[in-house]
């Protein structure tokens, strides 16, 4: 049971840094490696909120607001003017976001390692079926689910949903209806990026916050994407649940091939099935 | 060709002029860098494709390499050789699994491959490959009973893979293949329809491509007679790519432009500062908005407006008269 | 016009390395490799500290100003030989460094070939002074080997009857577990479980939910960098230390800071700790808050204390010749090290001396909020491996 709990938590906080990538590529075609630096971001901002205000919980409001300001400013000003360009380009100009963020943070927070605490009202501990489980992942897999229940929502079911849908498939004809569709853009982006602010933040209280820490996540968050479908969010759920699970099992058993299972299981899907189990977009020729 | 010829000449006349075993090695860590950009943007420049696995090529030749000069230096030359014999042969493979898939899928293929092969040769084949300690005293090739310790006389034997590997570059930027791996690029259907077996082309890139890599790999290797998993980390797959765009993809001497502007630029800046990364990182950001063409491109258009302001400035009547009194 | 361009940029590159080669035969010249960028840096950066404070004190050495110059290895052993290779060519009389022990394993080769001493105070690997050994290389840090065996002597000393094993896996970790395993069969101390983890985990529940459930006494943890904040962090959070007694070969203040007040009780080797009381030691500490505003770290111990070693015996040979230097290194003792009488033993060039043991505990100002303090000392009889027979 305690195998379970652990890698549905451990699914929980890759879907929320997934589903970010996965809406970015899906709705704007631009595939964000600077995504890991946006988590870093989140998780120092959550430390500078908690330094200042003791607070975990408007950490968990506040950080991704700044970051999805960052975002924004990243989106206006350095992705616009690419994305009629080819792919090659996003990849050099992300990369150089990349080794920015990261010496903004060192210069800002320095070489040490941080930490930041689960609130006093998770600190404790249950025993579920004889094993000892945090409080504070139990409050991951029902946040993360709170969070994935709500995206999925608002992309199929509402109006904001349906246009930004319209403008990852024509972009041209919805600007014909009056719909502004730069700011659409933007807001993609930035939601993304409030998302892996998120997936930092709630990762925070887990793990020592250092540089580096954008590049220890990234592989496996673009094993999800790509499982599950660049663009779906149904597909970063089950891609980030599988990716969870097998590393919760790495744990018990064999880690060693779990992580070759992994990969193998990634360029299986990709030789199958590359646009994933759920994707949206269709793939090219 | 020209150009070439006259550049090695230049290069060639280095290690006379100057003693400095410290520069020497770092010219030397250029050029290999160079021959693997170079094969590289066959490629990325020529054939369009986007591919994130070229560490694999490169780290699977450092390995061969070290494997066969471990047992004998005397292996040394034709290990160079075997090494990008075998880059190529991964190459190919790795393209007929990723060809199957088109755009970021096929690149994201190539990444996981690589990923794949860093992550074996790091941990379970670690009795072969020495983990990620790596292979430690890899000697020099010995032939001719050069010393190649000597970091002017390697400088010189790395020069002629570099030549050698821009002359065959040129070549084949010029022949029907080269021709028609960039009609590729440009217009895959309709090269298709003109009746090219656009497959067999893009798998002959990644051969040739596969092949400067492996010996890049093994130049590598030797240089710092040291081998490690890191040549196989796909930052290395990164690194390459980014230097082909920053100086320039699709000519001839625009990777080698990246690999220098990348190189000095790191040199220089992380004397000055720890945070060095992140005024490259700047300067990235700032090329991919302003200088779409990489450097290369930039001169080339800086260059052809020069020109063209020449050209268009009219002979007026006091030139003409200047210009016929001074013929006089 | 390309040419140009790349003739230009290696002409530029020229020119840097020129200009730094012609200061060499003015001064001592000490090539600092180290990682200042990284998974790394914060090692780099501390190691850095400590030597330019040992630097700074000595001020001269056979009568020539010393200098460091100071390179980037960025943790990656292709750099740091690429950095080596460098240092030497623009005069440097001897190697300090480097960070990461893959990294320094790939640089050694190079100080030998160029006859340049290496002084290592930042690695631990056994193999460093064991089976990779030569000439030019010495270290006066400890080794994975004598710290094993700390961790052996505490097991005694709390009389524990099983303990359980969490080691990464890489090189270092598996060694350590072998070892272990070798001495606590010695011992007649079970061992429940041995788990290997990779580089960089980011979740250990299930793994402490294993140890916690196996009723062992005490867990020994092999793990590096941050993976060894991410363990104690999660292992405080799961309460594990109110189970079963956490130690480690390898904590130091930078978890202790990262975990916060879980730390308390936490067991650990220190390789070097500011807590230790001898005169020389609390000199030393002084004199590092007075110009860092900040308590030294294990890694700027170290390299305080190696560097001053290193260069008290180069200037009491009188000679340029590194040969010289080398040989008066071995056997030689230190006037006055932080860590009280030491020896660096000629048959493998590793320095013997005490052994630290340490606890977390929580501090009040000017101390850091947490950080370990020693608790115990061992001499230095049986930590180190037996002479190597050749």
């Amino acid at each position: 049971m305690a195998l379970v709990l652990n890698g549905l938590s451990i699914g929980m906080l890759l879907f929320l840094l997934a589903a970010g990538l996965t809406l970015v590529f899906g709705l704007l075609g631009v595939v964000n490696f600077a995504h890991g630096s946006l988590y870093m971001l989140g998780a120092y901002a959550a430390f500078e909120v908690v330094r200042w205000t003791d607070s975990f919980w408007l950490a968990l409001v506040i950080a991704p607001l700044l970051v999805g300001l960052a975002g924004a400013v990243m989106e206006r000003f350095a992705l616009r003017p690419l994305y009629a360009r080819d792919h090659s380009y996003q990849l050099l100009l992300t990369f150089g976001c990349i080794l920015v963020i990261e010496e903004f943070t060192r210069m800002v927070w320095g070489v040490d390692f941080k930490a930041v605490s689960p609130p006093a009202l998770l600190a404790g501990t249950t025993e579920v079926a004889g094993s000892v489980v945090t409080d504070y992942r139990l409050f991951i897999i029902v946040f993360g689910a709170i969070v994935s229940g709500l995206l999925f929502y608002v992309i199929e079911k509402t109006r904001v949903g349906v246009v930004v849908r319209a403008a990852s498939q024509n972009s041209a004809m919805v600007s014909c209806l009056g719909i502004d569709v730069g700011k659409v853009r933007t807001s993609v982006f930035v939601v993304g990026a409030m998302l892996a602010a998120l997936s930092g933040v709630v990762s925070a209280p887990l793990l020592p916050l250092k540089l580096g820490m954008s590049f220890s996540i990234i592989i496996d968050c673009f094993i999800v994407v790509v499982l599950g479908g660049l663009g779906s969010i149904r597909g970063a759920i089950f891609g980030a649940l599988v990716i969870g699970m097998s590393r919760a099992l790495g744990q018990v058993y064999a880690a060693d091939l779990m992580l070759l299972l992994t990969y193998a299981l990634l360029i299986g899907t990709l030789i199958v099935r590359p646009e994933g189990l759920f994707s949206v977009r269709r793939r090219s020729a | 060709m020209k150009r070439l010829l006259l550049l090695a000449l230049l290069l060639a006349a280095v290690p006379f002029a100057m003693k400095n075993q410290g520069v020497l090695y770092f010219m030397t860590l250029i050029m290999v860098l160079g021959v693997f950009a170079v094969g590289y943007d066959i490629v990325f420049g020529m054939a369009g494709l986007l591919s994130f696995g070229h560490a694999a090529f490169f780290g699977i030749g450092s390995y061969v390499f070290a494997f066969l000069v471990l047992k004998s230096p005397a292996w040394g030359l034709p290990a160079i050789g075997i090494a990008g014999v075998a880059g190529a042969i991964v190459a190919v493979a790795v393209a007929a699994i990723a060809l199957r898939l088109a755009g970021i899928y096929f690149s994201l293929m190539t990444l996981a491959i690589a990923e794949l092969l860093f992550y074996a040769a790091s941990s379970p084949l670690r009795g072969l490959t020495g983990g990620e300690e790596g292979l430690v005293g890899v000697p020099r090739p010995a032939f001719a009973g050069i010393d190649f310790y000597n970091e002017g006389y390697f400088y010189l034997l790395v020069l002629c893979f570099f030549v050698a590997g821009l002359a065959a570059s040129r070549v084949l930027r010029a022949s029907p293949l080269g021709q028609a791996m960039r009609g590729v690029k440009v217009n895959e259907i309709r090269a298709d329809q003109l009746g090219f077996n656009v497959r067999r082309i893009k798998l002959a890139a990644f051969g040739i491509s596969g092949f400067y890599s492996g010996v890049a790999g093994a130049l590598l290797g030797a240089l710092m007679q040291f081998v490690n998993p890191q040549g196989l980390h796909w930052s290395t797959s990164g690194d390459i790519v980014i230097m082909t765009l920053l100086g320039g993809a699709g000519t001839l001497f625009g990777p080698v432009i990246g690999v220098v502007a990348f190189e000095v630029l790191k040199e220089i800046l992380s004397a000055r500062t720890v945070h060095f990364y992140g005024i490259v990182g700047i300067i990235f950001i700032l090329t991919t908005l302003f200088l779409p063409t990489g450097i290369h491109g930039a001169f080339e258009s800086v260059a052809a407006r020069w020109k063209a302001r020449r050209a268009a400035r009219p002979a007026t009547p006091s030139t003409r008269s200047l210009e016929a009194g001074a013929a006089k | 016009m390309q040419p140009k361009t790349v003739i230009s940029g290696i002409a530029l590159a020229a020119a840097m390395f020129a200009a730094n080669a012609q200061e060499a035969k003015e001064a001592f010249i000490v090539g600092g490799v180290v990682p200042l960028s990284g998974p790394y840096a914060s090692l780099g950066t501390a190691m850095r500290k400590g030597v330019d404070l040992a630097i700074e004190e000595k001020g001269q050495v056979l009568s020539k100003p010393v200098r460091v110059l100071w390179e980037d290895t960025e943790t990656k052993p292709q750099v740091s030989v690429q950095k080596a290779n460098k240092l030497i060519a623009s005069g440097a009389s001897m190697l300090f460094g480097d960070g990461a022990s893959i990294q320094t394993m790939a640089i050694m080769p190079v100080a030998a070939q160029r006859k340049v001493p290496l002084i290592v105070t930042g690695s631990a690997a056994d193999a460093i002074t064991g089976a990779n050994r030569n000439a030019f290389t010495f270290r006066t840090s400890s080794q994975i080997h004598a710290e094993t065996q700390l961790a052996t002597e505490f097991v005694k000393k709390r009389k524990m009857k099983a303990i359980y094993i969490v080691a990464v896996d890489q090189q270092q970790g598996r060694a350590a577990a072998d070892t272990m395993k070798a001495n606590m069969d010695k011992a007649g101390v079970k061992i429940l479980g041995v788990d290997f983890t990779p580089i960089g985990n980011q979740d250990y529940s299930l793994v402490i939910d294993k140890v916690a459930k196996s009723g062992a006494d005490g867990v020994l943890v092999v793990t590096a960098g941050a993976d060894s904040s991410t363990f104690l962090k999660q292992a405080g959070q799961l309460k594990l230390g109110s189970k079963v007694k956490i130690f480690g070969v390898g904590f130091d203040d930078n978890d202790a800071m990262a975990v916060g007040k879980d730390i308390a009780g936490v067991n650990s080797v220190a390789r070097y700790h500011f807590s230790y009381d001898t005169p020389a030691n609390r000199k030393f500490v002084e004199a590092y808050r007075k110009k860092y505003n900040e308590y030294p770290d294990a890694m700027a111990g170290n390299a305080y204390d190696g560097m001053k070693w290193f260069l008290e015996v180069v200037d009491k040979t009188g000679s340029w010749n590194s040969e010289a230097w080398v040989k008066a290194f071995e056997n030689s003792a230190p006037a006055a090290s932080v860590f009280g009488p030491r020896q660096m033993r000629a048959c493998d060039h590793q320095a013997v001396g005490v052994g630290l043991w340490t606890e977390g505990v929580q501090n009040s100002a000017p101390l850091p909020a947490y950080s370990f303090k020693v608790t115990d000392t061992f001499q230095p009889t049986g930590l180190y491996p037996e002479c190597p027979k050749s």
